[in-house]
């Protein structure tokens, strides 16, 4: 435990370094609230969730719609194109450098989290590497190389106009992770 | 002299405000900002390891093709070879065609960029949308990319502004943030429409057949995401071994290029992707890369240009380039690629004439050089574009008639002696010459020139008395011309340190010039004549040491080897000669540095870094040490002390309008040090940094080390 709290201390401030905001829960079960308190925060009527094992276990869909929040979990390239938030779980994360780090052939998993404006990601606190290299050995020692992995560290952003920094070009403006430690 | 139409551009580029404001801050901030991202990073380490696997993947090319192709292949990627920029285009089109393909969204791709794609593609009646920020703005307002990573640099806000109030028909406010959002609406309807999809790539991985990008505004994920089709085009010098591989450039590219530590995605693709198709259902991508050749072979069997390869396109090398930093992308004048990277891409990927033309801008100052992730040389690649070009088209008649005359030593040396009198009109009796008449009025714009000495150093050195008693050994001195005709000073100076040391100093009298305004003009044949005169003239076999006072004639005399290699009992005296011969503040402290210890006046003191002395060889501490281990001297250090000073020999002759704004930086660097005397280890630096310190009415002097040593102790013995 004592390895998992220093990476995730790396990981947070590495993350919000580069403008992402990183919150941590104890159980699956603190997800649905602390979402919804997000969520209705920022502003968020409508979302959609691309279906992975922590949204389940969490029972995201139904919390969240039961929060009063629009939540689509299909045919996400019409509903991404317009919902105010996606949810997604991402596999790894990288205290090195503060990425998050998905697996996503399906379609939907990279709409859920480019298209839209705000990105809310899961992921394990388990599951943050320390270093770079760790994360490409790995990724690496799969069975074969997955047809898409992407490493995603904060929001998107452009310093094409004048060289000022602005954050929130073409990807999400804003990206959040949830960490769950259970 | 220059041509004229690059004389043009860079004059309009140097009229635009806006491009030098913004290429002045990023050069500001940009070394600091890439120290920081670096820190508790072994950047050598890594940039070995960048050059060891691109430099295998370049000498096993075809091997490292087939790879890629067969595990690329095999996860279901349609890989084209394409010889050349027609090869490619036809191939897309037939891809387009075969998709009824409509309407296209682009991310970034410098290699579709260098064969045209975009004009190709709408010549069949698709629309084609550049999506990156820049490269839009740049598309909208028609022109070319002016930087690698910064592709619409030279624009303001208020003119973006004005760009998308006409394209969107509404009013658009000069505010980024705003800019930005308009931006980010126009695109999402693009990237929703679009039936194709066209990317560049960074890496393709021969081991597993991957590619990855490095983006951060997102628009290359949509771009790959959302359209059924997808090609991208990949120069094959993107391609490296292994998987793991990709470790040095994900560490190098971001950080060298955007003092980033990582972009804000990373994405790599091996073989299909499930997609949406046409009709609503999810499906299979129809996924084609396209390895281009178009030229780059040429560079790879080109042994002094194969290096290229290395290169991973971060940009570094632009971003700390003197001339660069000046007159922006544009007068570079490729479609595609800019800056001293840019001129060799452009050489062999798509107008040699341009690049002819452009690899004069260089200054040779080497920065470049210590900053690249690839390690290549690029002013030792621009030199020898030069060298080939003055080869094949020859130099100009006036800059062929002046290397005449200065290689031969005794017309030249007599046209100094005649100078030395015919400027009297020009100099009132003083130093230095403010102003030439009519055409030669370019020499002395920003810069005052100094007055040839009445008496060269030559004629003052057998009236030189040097006491040492049981000398240890005897060393040559080599002067070059500008010690001898014009800064005699600095030549009793080192005289005097190097008798101190116990040395007794010879001044060889058949030495001639040392061949560099030769090399560096690339005109080879009279920088051989001007190393066999000085191999046999300084015979080094006969003495302990030779020193020169100039690192530019120094570095020239070490590479006379490489001029002579062909002849065997000359080449023996060079190499003799390359074993001897150092750089003042290097020999004196190999000899054990000085004793007498100095006046004790306090005098503070800056330093100037000379390009050649710092990165041709290697000495910058010896000097700094000497100085501040003089009673008296307080050295305080200049911001940017290895910033070129912008002399580079004839560069401030055949550019004045660069020349002049470099020179200006430094001596603002100087005087916000408060120094009283700035001191200096070449000659040419001096000239130029004493020039430009006149003009602006500065009291500060310049002084070479060996002079100002000379000074504070010549005070104490009197
Ligand atoms: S040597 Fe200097 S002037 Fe030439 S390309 Fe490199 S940085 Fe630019
Ligand atoms: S030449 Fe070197 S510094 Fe320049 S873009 Fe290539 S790798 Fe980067």
């Amino acid at each position: 435990m004592h390895i998992v709290n220093e990476l995730y201390e790396k990981f947070k401030a590495k993350f919000e370094g580069v403008n992402g905001e990183c919150y941590r829960v104890a159980q699956t079960g603190d997800l649905g609230d602390l979402m919804s308190d997000i969520l209705t925060q920022k502003g968020v009527k409508t979302l959609s969730i691309f279906e992975s094992p922590l949204s389940q276990a969490a029972n995201l869909k139904e919390k969240l719609s039961k929060a009063g929040f629009e939540v689509h979990t299909d045919n996400l390239l019409a509903t991404t194109a317009v919902d105010d938030a996606g949810i997604t779980e991402v596999k790894w994360g990288i205290a090195e450098l503060g990425t998050l780090v998905q697996i996503a052939p399906e379609v939907d998993n990279r709409l859920c989290s480019t298209l839209v404006p705000i990105h809310l990601a899961l992921l394990k606190t388990s599951s943050i590497l320390p270093e770079l290299d760790d994360m490409l050995a790995t990724i690496h020692s799969l069975p074969e190389i997955p047809s898409f992995v992407g490493f995603m560290s904060g929001p998107s952003r452009s310093s094409d106009i004048e060289r000022t920094l602005e954050i929130g070009v073409h990807g999400p403006e804003q990206v959040i992770v949830i960490l769950v430690d259970e | 002299m220059a041509n004229n139409e690059l004389k043009k551009e860079i004059s309009n580029a140097l009229e635009n405000n806006v491009l030098r404001g913004a290429l002045g801050r990023f050069a500001q901030a940009y070394p600091i900002a890439r120290e920081k991202a670096f820190t508790g990073y072994d950047f050598e380490a890594l940039r070995n390891k960048v050059q060891e696997v691109k430099s295998f993947a370049a000498n096993n090319i075809d091997e490292m093709m087939d790879q890629f192709e067969r595990n690329a292949t095999a996860r279901g990627s349609k890989v084209f070879r394409a010889a050349n920029a027609q090869e490619a285009n036809d191939y897309v089109k037939k891809v387009a065609e075969s998709h009824n393909v409509k309407r296209i969204v682009k991310s970034k791709s410098m290699a579709s960029e260098e064969i045209l794609l975009n004009e190709a593609l709408r010549e069949d009646g698709i629309d084609v949308q550049e999506t990156d920020l820049g490269e839009f703005i740049i598309a909208l307002a028609g022109h070319h990319p002016s930087h690698m990573v910064l592709p619409a640099i030279h624009l303001t806000k208020e003119q973006v502004a004005d760009l998308f109030t006409d394209y969107t028909k509404k009013k658009n406010d000069p505010v980024i943030s705003y800019l930005v959002k308009t931006a980010r609406t126009a695109m999402r309807k693009k990237f929703l429409e679009a039936d194709m999809g066209i990317s560049g790539a960074n890496m393709a991985i021969a081991e597993t057949g991957t590619l990855m990008m490095m983006t951060n505004e997102g628009n290359a994920r949509l771009t790959s995401t959302i359209p059924k089709v997808h090609v991208y085009i990949v120069g094959i010098e993107k391609i490296i071994p292994k998987f793991m591989d990709a470790s040095y450039i994900l560490k190098t590219l971001p950080r060298n290029g955007t003092a980033q530590n990582i972009t804000t995605y990373v994405s790599m693709y091996t073989g299909v992707t499930e997609a949406y198709l046409a009709d609503g259902s999810k499906g299979t991508k129809d996924f084609h890369i396209v390895l281009l050749d178009n030229g780059r072979r040429n560079m790879l069997k080109d042994e002094k240009f194969k290096q290229i390869f290395n290169c991973v396109r971060c940009a570094a090398c632009i971003n700390v380039c003197p001339a660069f930093q000046l007159v922006g992308g544009h007068v570079y004048g490729g479609h595609a690629y800019t800056g001293g990277i840019g001129t060799l891409l452009t050489a062999f990927l798509t107008s040699e004439k341009t690049a002819n033309k452009v690899q004069n801008l260089c200054l040779q100052c080497g920065k470049c050089k210590e900053v690249c992730a690839g390690k290549l040389d690029i002013p030792e690649m621009i030199l020898e574009l030069r060298n080939r070009n003055a080869a094949e088209s020859g130099l100009p008649f006036t800059q062929k008639f002046a290397l005449d005359v200065v290689s031969n030593r005794k017309l030249f040396h007599s046209m100094l002696r005649i100078a030395s009198v015919a400027q009297k009109p020009f100099t009132r009796g003083q130093q230095v010459i403010r102003h030439l008449p009519m055409f030669l009025s370019g020499l002395t714009e920003g810069r005052s020139l100094p007055a040839v000495a009445e008496k060269p150093f030559r004629d003052i050195f057998p009236t030189i008395r040097q006491d040492v008693k049981n000398p240890k050994g005897t060393i040559a001195l080599y002067a070059g011309c500008l010690l001898d005709f014009i800064y005699p000073k600095i030549g009793m100076g080192v005289i005097a340190s190097l008798n101190e040391a116990g040395y007794k100093v010879i001044f060889p009298k058949e030495q001639s010039c040392c061949g560099a305004p030769a090399t560096y003009m690339g005109d080879k044949e009279n920088a051989l004549k001007s190393a066999i005169l000085n191999v046999e003239g300084l015979n080094s076999e006969k003495v302990d040491y030779v020193v020169s006072a100039c690192p530019t004639c120094t570095h020239a005399l070490k590479e006379y080897k490489d001029l002579l290699k062909d002849n065997p009992e000359m080449l023996k005296k060079a190499e003799d000669l390359d074993s001897k011969v150092f750089d003042f503040s290097k020999l004196i402290t190999m000899l054990g540095g000085l004793d007498d210890k100095g006046d004790g006046e306090p005098l503070k003191v800056t330093y100037h870094d000379s390009c050649h002395l710092k990165r041709k060889l290697g000495v910058y501490q010896e000097q700094r040490d000497l100085l501040t281990n003089t009673n008296g001297v307080e050295l305080i250090e200049m911001n940017e002390s290895d910033r070129c000073c912008g002399f580079a020999g004839s560069y401030s002759i055949k550019f004045p309008e660069i020349s002049g704004p470099i020179l200006d930086r430094k001596i603002q660097n100087i005087v916000e040090t408060g120094a009283e005397v700035v001191a200096v280890d070449c000659p040419g630096c001096l000239m130029q940094i004493a020039g430009g310190l006149d003009q602006t009415n500065h009291k500060i002097k310049v002084k070479h080390t060996a002079e100002l040593l000379l000074e504070k102790r010549k005070n104490q013995q009197e």
